[in-house]
Order: C-alpha cells, then sequence, then structure tokens
C-alpha cells in the first residue's frame, strides 16, 4: 500500500518534531493553506487528503473500511508512521480531530499533542448532551444530500467565475478543490454526522488545544466546552469568528493560539 | 421612440434574480425586492437582522459552513450551487446560486445572485428518482443473476447424477445380459441334448439336473434384480416381519443351501432362545446371498459356518467363511451395487447385487450390519436385528 498516493501526502518544512493536518468534512489539505506554511519554518509540516477526498486514490475507497471513523483513524496511524519524524502533533479540523483521539488511542506513543479545531465528539442532542443538531436536523441533512444529488455533486466542482483576486489559490487548483465524488461525501457525511466519540474522550488522549469559534452552528461553544471538560488535560481558546473554519477566516488567531499552546508541549523525542 | 432604460436601482431592485449582499460571516446588507417577493420577507426583516444561513435549511446551512464559505473564501467565487432556502411561511424554496467575494475598500462582501429553480429541482428529483430505481432493478436483476447461476449448478449436479445412473443402468443390462447368457447356453445346450433320440435314461436324467440348476440361477438373478429395482428406485425393499424362531428359520435355510452345494460343508451354530421379529423369507435370501458369496470367495476347504444368537434384546447371524480376506480397498464399497470380489473361476457369478440386497433387507427391518475380513480370522458378516423390531443405531 502506497500511504503517499492514497493519502495525496505533502511534505514541507523540517524540524525536530511534526505536525499534521487533516482536513474536516467537505474539503481537502488546501484548507491549510492560510495556516501550514506558518510552521513550516520550525517544524516539518504533513498535509494529506482522507481517502475519498481532494486527491487521495479514490479506488483506495472501501464502503465498508469507511463505514465507521475508525478506518480513518488507521490510514491515520499508517500515516503517522510512515511520515512522523521525532513528536507528532496532530492538528484536525471538525470531524478530524475525533479520528485523531480514535488514532491516539489506537496507537497510544503516535500522537504527542492534539490540536482540535472546531472538534464535536457527537453533532446530535443527547439527553444534557447539546450537540447542535436534533437528529431530525441530521435526518434532513442526509435526506438534502440524498435529494439534492446533483445540486451538490454540482457544486462540488464550481466554476471560477468574475476576476476575484484570490492570490492564496493557483489556478491548477480551482474546480478541483472541494470536489468529491457524490457517493463519498454521502457516505462522509453520514459516518461523520452520526458519529458519537464522547466515550473515547478521556484522560487517555494526550494534551490538546480545543480551538472554539464563538459562533459555528456545527460545533457550538458548548460542544467545545464539553470536549475541555472531558479531556483533562485539554486548554480551550475562543476564537473570535463566525463559522466553523476558522484557519480560513481567522487563520492568524489559530496560528498565535497554536504557537501558545506548542510552546507548553514538552516536544522533546520520547517516542 | 424608445421608452428610457430604467434606472439602475430599479434595475437592482427588480433584476429578473434575487440579489443579496452579506457580510463575510453571511450577515444580510442588502436584498434586492425579488429576493424579498420570492422568499416571502421584507427587507427590513432581513438586513441587519438575520444572516444568509438563517434562510436556509438544515442541510444548506452545514453546506454552507463545510463547502461554500471554504469555497468562497479560496476561490473568491462560486457557481450553480443548488440550495434550498426556507420561506418566510416554512416552506422550501430551491434556488441556484452564485456569489463572488469583492473587497469593497479593504472591507470583504460577499455578493449573491438566486434564481428560483422549482423545475430543475422536480427535473432532479425525477433523476434521483429514476437512479433509484435503476439501481433497484439493478439490484433484481444482481438478484436475479445469482438465482439463475445456482439454478443453473443445480441442474448440473442433477444431469451430473442423472448421467451416473444412466451409465450405471447400461453396465448393469450388460453384466446382467452376460450373466443370464451362460445359464440359457446351458439350458439350450441341455435341450439340445435331451432332443437327440439316442440319448440315455441316466443322461437324461444328469441333463435335466443340469438344465434345472440353471433355470434356478436364470431365476435368481431376475429376482435379485427385481429386487434391487426395488430397493434403489422405489422405497426400499419391503418387508413383512412376524414372530419367528431364528434358529428354525435360519436351519431350514441351511438345509436347503446345502443341497444347492453339495460337497461343501455349511455348519450352523445355535445360541440362546426366543421368539424374534423378522421376516423369515427376507432372513433366507440374505442367508442365500451370503452364503453364495462365501462359497463363491472362500476357502473351499473349510466349512462355512453360520451362527444365530439370540439375547435379551437382539438377535444375531453371523457368516463366516475362510479363505483370501476382501480387499481393503472394496470394504468401503462392499454394499455398493455392482461391486465385485475376485472371481472364484467364474462358477458362482452374480450381478454384483447380492450385498446391496442384503443391506437393504437390513435397513428394512431396522438392523445394522458389518465385515471383518482378514487372513487370521477370515471373513465374517454380522447382522445385529431389533428381536421386537425396533431400529437400532447404526454406526
Amino acid at each position: 500500500m502506497n500511504i503517499e498516493a492514497r493519502n495525496n501526502v505533502r511534505v514541507t518544512g523540517d524540524g525536530p518534531a511534526t505536525l499534521v493536518f487533516a482536513h474536516g468534512f467537505g474539503c481537502d489539505q488546501n484548507m491549510w493553506r492560510l495556516v501550514a506554511p506558518a510552521f513550516a519554518d520550525r517544524y516539518r509540516v504533513v498535509l494529506f487528503d482522507l481517502v475519498g477526498s481532494g486527491g487521495s486514490d479514490i479506488s483506495s475507497y472501501d464502503r465498508a473500511k469507511y463505514e465507521s471513523l475508525d478506518g480513518y483513524a488507521d490510514d491515520l496511524v499508517d500515516l503517522i508512521d510512515a511520515f512522523g519524524k521525532g513528536p507528532v502533533v496532530f492538528v484536525g479540523h471538525s470531524v478530524s480531530a475525533m479520528i485523531g483521539v480514535l488514532a491516539g488511542l489506537k496507537a497510544p506513543e503516535s500522537i504527542a499533542a492534539h490540536v482540535m479545531i472546531g472538534p464535536s465528539p457527537c453533532y446530535i442532542d443527547d439527553g444534557d448532551y447539546v450537540g447542535g443538531f436534533s437528529r431530525d436536523d441530521i435526518v434532513s441533512l442526509l435526506e438534502t444530500l440524498d435529494s439534492n444529488y446533483l445540486g451538490w455533486s454540482r457544486a462540488m466542482a464550481p466554476a471560477i467565475m468574475g476576476a476575484p483576486d484570490r492570490p492564496e489559490l493557483g489556478a491548477e487548483l480551482t474546480n478541483s478543490f472541494c470536489r468529491t465524488d457524490p457517493e463519498i461525501a454521502r457516505q462522509f457525511a453520514r459516518v461523520t454526522f452520526l458519529s458519537d466519540s464522547r466515550r473515547d474522550l478521556d484522560r487517555r488522549v494526550s494534551p490538546s488545544l480545543i480551538l472554539q469559534c464563538t459562533e459555528d452552528i456545527i460545533a457550538p461553544v458548548a460542544v467545545g466546552e464539553y470536549v475541555h471538560r472531558a479531556l483533562p488535560r485539554s486548554t480551550l481558546r475562543l476564537i473570535d469568528n463566525v463559522g466553523h473554519c476558522p484557519h480560513l477566516s481567522a487563520p492568524q488567531a489559530c496560528i498565535d493560539a497554536m504557537n501558545d499552546f506548542l510552546a507548553t508541549v514538552d516536544l522533546r523525542d520520547g517516542r | 421612440m424608445a421608452a428610457d432604460v430604467p434606472k439602475v436601482d430599479a434595475l437592482y431592485a427588480d433584476a429578473p434574480c434575487g440579489l443579496i449582499v452579506t457580510e463575510a460571516d453571511g450577515g444580510i446588507r442588502h436584498v434586492n425586492r425579488t429576493f424579498c417577493g420570492w422568499t416571502g420577507y421584507e427587507a427590513a426583516e432581513l438586513v441587519g437582522a438575520k444572516r444568509i444561513q438563517d434562510l436556509l435549511t438544515v442541510g444548506g446551512r452545514i453546506f454552507h459552513q463545510t463547502h461554500w464559505v471554504p469555497l468562497l473564501r479560496m476561490q473568491g467565487a462560486i457557481a450553480e450551487v443548488k440550495l434550498e432556502l426556507r420561506h418566510r411561511d416554512g416552506r422550501t424554496l430551491p434556488i441556484v446560486m452564485n456569489a463572488v467575494s469583492r473587497s469593497h475598500d479593504g472591507h470583504e462582501l460577499h455578493e449573491l445572485a438566486i434564481f428560483v429553480a422549482e423545475d430543475r429541482h422536480r427535473y432532479e428529483r425525477e433523476l434521483v428518482r429514476e437512479r433509484e430505481q435503476a439501481q433497484q432493478l439493478l439490484a433484481t436483476y444482481m438478484e436475479a443473476q445469482q438465482a439463475l447461476a445456482s439454478a443453473e449448478a443445480r441442474l448440473r449436479l442433477a444431469m451430473e447424477a442423472s448421467e451416473d445412473r444412466a451409465r450405471f443402468a447400461e453396465q448393469m443390462v450388460g453384466i446382467v445380459s452376460h450373466d443370464l447368457r451362460n445359464p440359457l447356453t446351458a439350458i439350450k445346450m441341455g435341450m439340445q441334448m435331451l432332443a437327440s433320440p439316442t440319448i440315455s435314461g441316466e443322461k437324461r436324467e444328469r441333463v435335466f439336473v443340469h438344465m434345472e440348476a440353471s433355470v434356478e440361477r436364470a431365476r435368481q438373478l431376475t429376482n435379485d434384480l427385481l429386487d434391487f429395482t426395488q430397493a434403489k428406485i422405489g422405497s426400499g425393499l419391503s418387508v413383512a416381519p412376524k414372530p419367528i424362531n431364528v434358529h428354525r428359520v435360519v436351519g431350514e435355510a441351511v438345509h436347503e443351501l446345502r443341497m444347492s452345494f453339495f460337497g461343501r460343508r455349511i455348519v450352523h451354530v445355535e445360541e440362546g432362545e426366543g421368539v424374534s421379529s423378522a421376516d423369515p423369507h427376507r432372513l433366507t435370501q440374505l442367508l442365500g446371498n451370503l452364503v453364495g458369496n462365501a462359497m463363491a470367495y472362500g476357502s473351499p476347504d473349510h466349512p462355512v459356518t453360520i451362527t444365530t444368537r439370540v439375547d435379551a434384546e437382539h438377535f444375531v447371524i453371523e457368516v463366516h467363511n475362510w479363505g483370501t480376506p476382501i480387499a481393503a480397498s472394496l470394504l468401503p464399497v462392499l454394499f455398493e451395487p455392482m461391486t465385485r470380489g475376485i472371481e472364484a473361476g467364474g462358477e458362482r457369478r452374480s450381478v454384483g447385487l447380492g450385498l446391496f440386497i442384503v443391506k437393504d433387507i437390513m435397513r428394512a427391518h431396522g438392523g445394522r450390519i458389518a465385515v471383518c475380513s482378514d487372513e487370521a480370522s477370515g471373513t465374517v458378516f454380522e447382522m445385529v436385528f431389533s428381536r421386537h423390531g425396533e431400529r437400532i443405531a447404526t454406526g
């Protein structure tokens, strides 16, 4: 198995420790374009696409394997093993934060610290737990995915219009960014939004930074606070931002918070 | 004279598409009249009061966060995104949207144009429905294919079995014809002799005896065939059990066998006493087959010993002979039809149905048969019956 091709792995920078960045549901590693370069001068930076997303090897997509987050966590364990140099800090957005938690439990030495951006262990309200969505909401989302099949798949490959001045994104990436096979997007949405990783959150999880947006419908503040309470070795940082992608809309705040956190983590090679 | 083109403000307000300007966080700054008309809101209810994502369905909101925002941020524009807006009265409104992100004096605003897409929505739903139907049909087709494949496999097995049976029947016809030819030839020769006017009285007597033996052999052969057919094709051999004295039934059979195999010693040993339930004719037939084999394949210099033993629950019949043991390779198939041992000079021949019939007689009685054969102790067939006609566990 060629992990590099399977996960479209890109390695930049160098340093005594490795930062592995994982995108969430929706797009691909390009989500990190405003954040990852800020670390490449001091760290080895590993970017990759989850199988089924972005430039990953779609032929590696196995419906049975990716029927739960475990399949993605297994991939991550392999990937860290192959590309991690020195201690590894895993930076996961959204659902990937939980994939990182699962990988850390599968291979306890693999991840020295977590940076979780907009993490949510469970999107559905459950008794006292506020996930942000009712089960009906999620069912409606999945129905939207099913019935909006053509609409969504079209949205995955948007045409460029007007002449927006966006130096961040090279022309070669337009139209491929966020493109997914609709069938895969549908399964990934189901796996993501029906997942419940609350039982995996406890003191076994390595020191963690939780980056929580002040207004995020996908991962509301209450969820960030829940994750913080569940993880004894965690720090919660609120980022003044509307939306679920602070690494795009408030990249500098993310970078600052991460630098503060990394300064507190013991990143001597203890592996 | 052409009318004046409306002012830009009016063009904006009543454009044939909904036009919205939002902050980067989605907060609505402007809406045109067309958008208000489509969504049922007054402009004042939206501007400064709602975010565009507030007007989306839950699925749309998640899409907004996971796709729309990143795309707009990274590409500056998105086009032909299909979404559903929630009308003020709660119903959903399918729309197609284009959006660009533009900087106005360093302040980022998103400009959206939306088109109502009811027809396209209906058309897409139909396509999705058709696709689902096609998938279902495909699944049904695959199922049918599988069923067909397994039916074909079963058919192939059945054909192989029937070919086996046909081959078996042909072989049997061959063997039976061959085996019937000997006694018939003997009878024909006898008849020719009898027809000779010069035949002496003494010779005529001898010819008669030979002819009778030949007729008996032919009769035996056809009886075996009949029984075999019944055992193989019908529901098995029929038996009519009744209370019998096994020693006496076997004793009478042995007496007759001694006449048939004149010059050979047949010993009958009786052990125990009591009335048993069995079909006396079938026991006689069974004994005939086994003793016939013992005579054909056993050592002619030693006696064949038949033991009948009666205890509280069972009675046992054993047929023992000395001589060359049955080949080990033959033992597993010994009771299959048309299995034969070494020919004993062609003197006694059978179709190879004898032991098959013996086995079926045992089956019909609910009894059990076993065979042991080696150089040191000879060959012995042991048959165990329930005295009361109950089935005995085999193995």
